[in-house]
């Protein structure tokens, strides 16, 4: 820290707060939480990190590929190929091209003829993908439950049973890919006690298939690693961990610009009033006793239903009534400090106003600010929570904390745990971890244990 | 000038709000037991009944008193002819037994049991209308659709197509004993005039509707409308009695008669009312309309017990007895929350019954003043980017049925045209019609573009429009849906999605639901969700006419128009031919699907009923036109079951229990469930 001075008060203020365990190790976990959310996109996105075909690399993060250029199947229901790749139906595609081709070679033997058959058929198993750690987005519906059935239906319908097979296959549905394989599923499929519809729906619903038992369930699906929604799907079949993930981004680095923000300025106009006084001071404090009393939700409400709201417009509206709380504090404080005897030697050393406000004064008016900051931004973060909650914060499909509050409350989803959990679980971390550093750094600051005068 | 009465925006906001989890079900306040009630009262400037100059009417103030007419002036004509109609079946059924309390809840305390004047159209209105208060002249039977009488018993449509003669049925009488006589008719319109009730609704709508309303002797009236009609006992003919002998009207009516108890022309009168909690009705012993031929099983209950519970806990007190019958309303709660005891042992039954009614307009509008919308094959494109049945399958438990046409539900709608399917493929085509492609800078077309995507990837991935189709001008495939419903969300993201991977960037922009709804009617907007409600007859005109299509505040919310169009209107609405009407209605809706400036959503054509196993429906369940449950009481308590339930529920047996839960006695999904197809 050598391009940082910092005074030996300083100095102990951040020994102590790093003597703080908890505060401490909450600093470093959600610095590491802040860091990983600016990645977000390299974290949670249904585009794929890295695909290597045919000996060569591609970063889809960055260039748009459509199917055609990794020869991917169009979904059924579209039919054209002009669309975005699904990374994540691509390397279970590769994977199942991998499967089949282990399984064929253990067939074939050391037959070299076979065998370039073998590569030909399997041109893919040499290529793969690597997904991120959450590969969804957190704005795509994942209705792969309720459909999937439909679609190996319609595909065994056409007689395609190795495509059939693939598709199981590909979506880790192994017992119905053997049974497919060895031709069961045909004898379960008529058998009216296994699947009283005859199709494979009836078969999920009969439980004759105990692994197809989830399938046929419309969102919001419970967590389910094997398909990799770690904490399932909302009420529109998007991933929770994704968007709680995003949702963390937003609420946080909107706390941080929002606290930023107006602590600066507060601290500026507060210290401005306390060090200069009179008039100006007098004049200025009738204008923020307007301010603060108006009452700020009912703005924010207004100005959401008569626009859209967006980051930086939320952002702005807070701003304005943010900053004025901090300007009381700055200013008592400012107003005991600059009749201290330092305060009056500076000034007669002819020092600047700037210089005494920023150099001398400031320093020892540090506490208010570095207590409340954390706080602050914990009140920023419930602020847009909570807008979002009530449905005036950003607008829809935006990935937020209040949103997935929202649909956890709804009366048709209070038994799906996993909705309820996983925000209110998100929310009460962050800001423990936020008040812990908080309450650490208030003690590390205690004026009672150091005082700059003495 | 108003634009819309506060009426209509609440209206519109109901629209707006119905939750799309939820059927867009006839909200309370339209509910009504005749077709007359509801043109009289619920639909208002919005729907039916605005006047042809639009949405916009002016009330002329200074309607205070009208000038008495002379007794002598009015008389039948000579040659007169009367009509009636006993020859249709009854509406309910004969084994409908009379007696017992039917339990049933409403959502709010009503504010007022009034029938004009302020919040007179709140949760309780349609109680009022059905079974108290507003009982019209003539109604339409609810399955033959003929004219029905009800307080008249014979009436006479004269050449001009607007003035109408009536007989009033002379058993007719109040609650109270009193006669009903012709003067308590006139009465209703001069009350409707009048400032006092503070109602310019009905201000307005006597304005627009009546000519005037004369007493020619006790039980004879006649009724002159403004103007001619092909359907004047429809427009006419709903007028009901208020009881003159007893109704003071001044300055202090509205407030005196806020919660005075009722002196009623129907077969129930409020009884007893426990404020905040509960309504009670009790049927009249002795009711004139007793002998009336069409209200034979119906009314059947001695008393109706109506207690304020939230919508949400219907089903709590399903379950605890404290309610006989239950209509849901959400496709969620119905697939998932009826699996309890009492009904898998069939103490609890559950049907799904359809209804015809019209389900009037309600789905995406593209405004055909943006610039985006101005090529009609971009708008065919999205057409066929709207995949509702994925819509259907995951978000709505596979319940609801894809709307078609643009008078759906109505004999007007043109059974030719079909919906357009999802079909990508084709929608790519009409969008490479209408000059829009992906751009070629989302792939680097060298190395050198390359690892500048690369460098500017690390630290911005590939920013999410990028892929968004452009034209040649470099215009994105971009606009903003503008809606005021929450509960829409769900489906709208997920439209979103789709149409974001065929390079088509709609974005959302949720309002408030009253600035969503006039951002509609003001065409400030480049699509728009919003519905509105139909009646049984169309009105095409305050829709599709030239004359909409320069102003705005209108319903022509789109900016339509066209001669042609305007020639099929004016056929429509003065041809006395039904068939040169249907032509025309059938080319109108045609026009409008190829114009594709509409993609329609959804319709619950259908109510969710749960009951305990005594209360007893016909085979039919309700009739065709039922709106709401409550629209035709043709149901009753059979105590022989009352006792089987309970002495079942008492030992634990169960009863059979039907798999299938729909009753379509009327064939009305046949007509409803249509298969997609290529389409225009």
């Amino acid at each position: 820290m050598r391009w940082l001075k910092l005074d030996p008060i300083t100095q102990k203020r951040i020994d102590r707060f790093r003597g703080i365990k908890r505060g401490y190790y909450s600093l470093i976990l959600l610095g590491i939480a802040m860091v990983l959310s600016i990645f977000a996109p390299y974290l949670a996105e249904s585009r794929a990190l890295l695909v290597w075909y045919d000996g060569r690399p591609y970063l889809p993060t960055f260039e748009y590929y459509d199917m055609d250029s990794f020869g991917q199947e169009p979904p059924l229901a579209w039919g054209m190929g002009d669309l975005e790749t699904e990374y994540l139906r691509l390397q279970r595609e590769w994977r199942a091209e991998r499967y089949f081709y282990d399984r064929e070679r253990a067939e074939v033997g050391d037959d070299p003829a076979a065998l370039a058959a073998l590569d030909e058929k399997f041109p893919n198993r040499r290529n793969y993908v690597v997904m991120p750690p959450i590969p969804w987005n957190p704005y795509e519906s994942d209705f792969w439950y309720n459909e999937v059935l439909n679609e190996i239906q319609a595909v065994l319908d056409e007689g395609a049973e190795e495509r059939a097979e693939m598709m199981a296959r590909r979506d880790g549905l192994d017992e119905l890919a053997d049974a497919i394989h060895t031709g069961r599923i045909h004898g379960l499929l008529d058998d009216v006690d296994a699947s009283p519809t005859g199709d494979l729906l009836g078969l999920a619903r009969s439980g004759a298939m105990p692994s197809l038992e989830r399938l046929g369930e419309v969102p919001p699906t419970p967590p389910d690693f094997g398909r990799r929604h770690y904490l399932g799907t909302d009420s529109q079949g998007r991933d929770v961990a994704s968007r709680l993930f995003y949702g963390f981004r937003i609420s946080i680095f909107f706390a941080l610009f929002l606290v930023l923000f107006g602590q600066l300025l507060g601290t500026i106009v507060g210290s401005l009033q306390g060090y200069l006084g009179g008039r100006f001071d007098i004049l200025s404090q009738r204008v923020l006793e307007v301010l603060i009393a108006i009452p700020f939700l009912y703005v924010v409400i207004i100005m959401a239903a008569l626009f859209a709201p967006t980051f930086w417009m939320l952002l702005a509206i807070m701003a304005v009534f943010q900053w004025i709380s901090i300007t009381f504090y700055m200013r008592t404080e400012m107003y005991r400090e600059k009749t201290r005897e330092y305060c009056l030697a500076a000034k007669s050393y002819g020092a600047s106003h700037l210089r005494i406000i920023f150099r001398h004064l400031l320093p020892n008016c540090l506490t208010p600010l570095v207590t409340f900051t954390p706080f602050a931004i914990v009140g920023a973060v419930f602020a847009l929570t909570g807008l979002d909650y009530l449905g005036y914060g950003m607008p829809p499909p935006t990935p937020s904390w209040g949103e997935l509050i929202d649909q956890a409350l709804m009366p048709e989803n209070r038994d799906k745990l996993w909705l309820t959990l996983a925000p209110f679980g998100a929310i009460t971390v962050t800001l423990v971890l936020v008040v812990f550093i908080g309450e650490s750094v208030r003690e590390a600051f205690d004026p009672k244990r150091y005082a700059r005068y003495e | 000038m108003k634009t819309l009465t506060p009426i209509g925006v609440v209206l519109g906001l109901l629209i707006l709000t119905g939750a799309l989890a939820t059927p867009i079900v006839p909200w309370v306040a339209r509910s009504s037991g005749s077709e007359e009630a509801n043109a009289s009262s619920v639909t208002p400037s919005v729907e039916e009944h605005a006047d042809p100059s639009g949405v916009t009417t002016s009330l002329d103030p200074g309607t205070d008193e009208p000038e008495p007419l002379p007794d002598d002036v009015v008389s039948l004509p000579e040659d007169i002819l009367w009509e009636t109609n006993y020859d249709d079946p009854p509406i309910g059924s004969s084994d409908a037994v009379r007696g017992g309390t039917f339990n049933y809840s409403i959502g709010q305390y009503p504010m007022t049991f009034r029938l004009m004047g302020p919040n007179s159209n709140d949760a309780f209105a349609g109680w009022n209308r059905a079974f108290t208060m507003s009982f019209g002249l003539v109604s339409r039977h609810p399955v033959t659709d003929n004219y029905i009488p009800r307080v008249a018993t014979h009436w006479s449509v004269q050449e001009d197509q607007r003035t109408i003669y009536f007989q009033i049925d002379p058993d007719a009488e109040w609650s109270d004993g009193n006669p009903i006589t012709a003067s308590d008719f006139v009465f209703t319109w001069r009350m409707m005039r009048s400032e006092h009730i503070v109602d310019p609704f009905y201000n307005n709508y006597a304005e627009q509707f009546y000519e005037s309303v004369d007493r020619i002797d006790d039980h004879t009236l006649r009724i002159v409308g403004t103007r001619p009609s092909w359907r004047p006992l429809s427009d006419y003919g709903g007028l009901w009695p208020t009881p003159e002998h007893a109704t003071e009207l001044d300055e202090n009516w509205v407030s005196r008669t806020n919660n005075q108890h009722q002196i009623a022309v129907g077969p129930y009168v409020v009884s007893s009312v426990s404020r905040g909690e509960s309504v009670t009705l009790e049927r009249l012993d002795e009711w004139w309309g007793d002998g009336n031929h069409y209200f034979q099983g119906m009314y059947n209950f001695d008393r109706i017990h109506l207690r304020v519970v939230p919508i949400e806990r219907n089903l709590d007190y399903l379950r605890r007895g404290e309610l006989d019958l239950v209509v849901e309303n959400n496709a969620r709660a119905w697939n998932e929350d009826y699996i309890f005891p009492a009904v898998q042992n069939g103490w609890i039954r559950r049907a799904r019954v359809f209804v015809d009614t019209p389900s009037g307009v309600y789905g995406l509008h593209m405004n055909l003043e943006a610039p985006i919308f101005q090529n009609r094959d971009f708008r065919r494109a999205m057409h066929h980017l709207f995949n509702f049945d994925r819509l259907n399958r995951n978000l709505m438990f596979d319940e609801y049925f894809r709307q078609v046409s643009f008078f759906e539900g109505t004999e007007y709608a043109n059974p030719e045209i079909q919906p357009r399917e999802f079909n990508p493929a084709r929608a790519k085509e009409y969008l490479e019609r209408a000059g829009y492609r992906r751009p070629e800078h989302i792939r680097g077309r060298n190395v050198a573009q390359n690892v500048g995507n690369a460098l500017r990837g690390l630290l911005f991935t590939r920013s999410d429009t990028d892929d968004v189709l452009v034209n040649e001008r470099g215009e994105k495939a971009s606009f903003t849906v503008i809606y005021g419903s929450p509960g829409l969300t769900r489906h709208l993201t997920v439209m979103q999605q789709e149409y974001r991977r065929a390079g088509v960037d709609m974005r959302l922009r949720l309002l408030e639901p009253g600035t969503a709804f006039e951002r509609g009617l003001e065409r400030k907007y480049e699509m728009t969700v919003t519905g509105r409600t139909a009646g049984f007859y169309p009105s095409p005109r305050q829709y599709l006419h030239t004359d909409f299509k320069e102003a705005v505040n209108n319903n022509n919310i789109w900016g339509f128009g066209t001669s042609e169009v305007d020639e099929l209107i004016e056929v429509y609405e003065e041809n006395l031919d039904f068939d040169a009407r249907l032509r025309a209605m059938h080319r109108i809706d045609e026009i409008v699907h190829e114009e594709a400036f509409y993609i329609p959503f959804w319709r619950a054509p259908f109510i969710w009923l749960a009951h305990w196993d005594y209360l007893r429906f016909p085979d039919f369940y309700l009739p065709r036109r039922t709106q709401q449950v409550t629209d035709y009481m043709v149901y009753w308590i059979d105590p022989e079951r009352r006792e089987a339930l309970t002495e079942a529920m008492r030992t634990g047996e169960a009863f059979p229990v039907e798999e299938d839960l729909d009753v379509d006695y009327y064939g009305i999904r046949e007509v409803v469930d249509q298969e997609p197809g290529v389409g225009p």
